[in-house]
């Protein structure tokens, strides 16, 4: 599936890259990321002393590529695949080192790029089977803004946003109770805005207006037509903020039944690449191949068993066949009932050949 | 199939007239029955019968659709991947530090002293005393933590108190308030988002059954 993925990510014209599993700290994280340097196993490097990490998270290191080592000056369209390791798993029953794979676009600000990651994503999923599928999307812009007008700092700002993650409207009254009457009704108009159409209407009666959120709304609404010309329908979820930490505008995510958490994620990352020295408008999404296969073998072709041996005909014969593309198991004499195959390689006179063993 | 988690006793009898409103009466009284998934008037709603404690976990991971738990149980639990949109203001009592009559807990709770607390919610606890600035060995309990000061298993215990019976009939009294807890509404994130046609209107219900301003 990682190949089929890579397949299509390739066809869309994105370039594959391959950072690397363990790198200085100080390159895995983008500003200050309290939260991902938590989720970040640490070892140090016996040559210089300094401090290295297990990446927790690919888009920091892609977005370094894309700062540094490419410096491109036009629209750079990357992916990647590979293992992360987390020290927290991202969700219940997930795994600790998930199967992270991705595209990302960097240097476009426009809309047209989210668009793509958002068509990519839903074909990738429908790629790996999912069908029936469920796309929220939600703006940071919106809960940034209200947070900014109502001068919430620090520790409560942090509450409020964890509150509204939850949903959790009694709690938001509580935490807001000190603030005015209006910066409140903001908040918690964010946490009831989720569904339909519909919602749109509704969160811009609801919420106040100020520039950045009348400019959140109107990206919202213009990526919902785009993608509904493409046969994409998707829901709002205002209150919806937990992509990951280094959002900043956009953010979607995909659900399915049968899976408690998102199945994939993504959003707008704008200043992610500004640590590295140079700020790109990023957009991007991931999933975790391994979520989605949730298979703990691959299944395998039977392939055919040859007897062990040095006889120039019965070595070359293998060979032949391997070529072929067949997969040819020898047997070694222990326990050969244990690999899968389904079909033989017996002498008969100088010839080998391949004998069916399937009952007919 | 919409999954309710209910847990036996007080929460289920309040949740009720909740559910009535809704729409939805269950098929058996799970005080009567013993059967752990109870059918309703309605083909697409089944209640299961889960410990208070557990309602989080069965809504987490989708094993129920939505749950009634308590407020103390969400704290406890850390309430992450769920939402809890609605305070159903049912199951009301406090969670409160309740010592041995007769024992000086003004003098004893002085910053940087040290105590021995008893309770089955050991974050609340923590967050509590830690807040106080004073040292605490917390010591986890399961049940009849009126019994711990009595016998000098710890200094005080953290416990919900309704009508106050239990701590009188132990020779207890509640010193301290903590927080009011009621029980909350939760619903598993991804069924909102999958399922939102047949449960916003439960939740519109719900709500509605409360009042206005909640």
């Amino acid at each position: 599936m990682r190949r089929n993925l890579l397949d299509l990510f390739a066809r869309y014209g994105y370039e594959l890259v391959q950072p690397p599993l363990v790198e200085y700290v100080e390159s895995l994280f983008t500003q200050d990321d309290r939260a991902l340097d938590l989720k970040t196993f640490k070892l140090v490097d016996e040559l210089t002393g300094r401090q290295m990490g297990l990446r927790a998270d690919i888009t920091p290191q892609v977005a370094r590529i894309d700062a540094h080592l490419l410096n491109r000056q036009g629209v750079a369209r990357l992916c990647y695949a590979g293992s992360v390791v987390t020290t927290r798993p991202d969700g219940i029953l997930a795994t600790r080192e998930p199967r992270q794979i991705g595209a990302e676009i960097y240097g476009v600000a426009g809309i047209a790029a989210d668009v793509e990651i958002v068509e990519l994503m839903v074909e990738s999923l429908s790629l790996a089977g999912v069908t029936d599928l469920r796309l929220e999307i939600g703006h940071l812009g919106l809960f940034n803004a209200l947070a900014d007008a109502a001068g919430l700092r620090g520790e409560l700002r942090e509450q409020v946003f964890v509150a509204l993650q939850q949903k959790d409207s009694p709690g938001l009254r509580e935490l807001t109770a000190d603030l005015s009457a209006e910066a409140a009704a903001g908040l918690l108009a964010l946490a009831s805005c989720y569904g339909d159409g519909g919602v749109m209407a509704e969160a811009r009666a609801a919420l106040p207006a100020l520039p950045a959120v009348t400019a959140a709304l109107d990206t919202l609404e213009s990526l919902q037509q785009a993608l509904a010309v493409r046969g994409i329908e998707i829901g709002f979820d205002l209150s919806e903020l937990h992509s990951s930490y280094y959002h900043t505008g956009l953010v979607f995510n995909a659900y399915t039944p049968g899976f408690a958490n998102a199945v994939a994620r993504g959003g707008r990352y704008d200043s992610v690449g500004e640590k590295f020295g140079r700020s790109r408008p990023a957009t991007g999404f991931s999933l975790d191949v391994r979520a989605l296969t949730q298979l703990p073998f691959p299944s395998v072709k039977p392939g055919i068993l040859a007897p062990a041996g040095d006889a120039p005909e019965l070595v070359a014969a293998i060979r032949a066949l391997r070529q072929q593309g067949e997969t040819v198991i020898v047997d070694l004499g222990v326990q050969a009932d244990e690999v899968a195959y389904d079909r033989k390689l017996q002498q008969a006179g100088d010839q080998w050949q391949v004998i069916s063993l399937t009952m007919g | 199939m919409i999954t309710i988690a209910l847990s036996k006793g007080r929460i289920f009898e309040e949740t009720l007239p909740l559910l009535a409103a809704a729409g939805i009466t269950p098929a058996e009284d799970p005080e009567k029955s013993r059967k752990l998934i109870i059918g309703t008037n309605r083909d697409d709603v089944r209640l299961i019968i889960v410990r208070a404690t557990d309602v989080p976990t069965y809504v987490e991971h989708g094993a129920a659709d939505l749950g009634v738990a308590g407020r103390d149980v969400l704290l406890e639990h850390g309430g992450d991947g769920l939402y809890q949109p609605l305070d159903l203001d049912i199951a009301k009592c406090s969670l409160m530090v309740a010592v041995r009559e007769g024992y000086d807990y003004d003098a004893a709770v002085k910053q940087g002293a040290r105590l021995k607390i008893a309770t089955k919610y050991v974050k609340q606890a923590r967050e509590h005393f830690a807040d106080k600035g004073v040292h605490v060995d917390l010591i986890k309990l399961y049940g009849s933590m009126e019994l711990a000061p009595l016998v000098g298993l710890a200094d005080a215990i953290v416990d919900l108190v309704s009508t106050g019976g239990t701590l009188k009939a132990n020779k207890l009294v509640a010193v301290e308030h903590i927080r009011d807890i009621s029980s909350r509404l939760v619903l598993n994130q991804a069924a909102l988002k999958l399922k939102r046609d047949r449960l916003q209107p439960m939740l519109d219900a719900f709500r509605g059954a409360i009042g206005t301003g909640r």
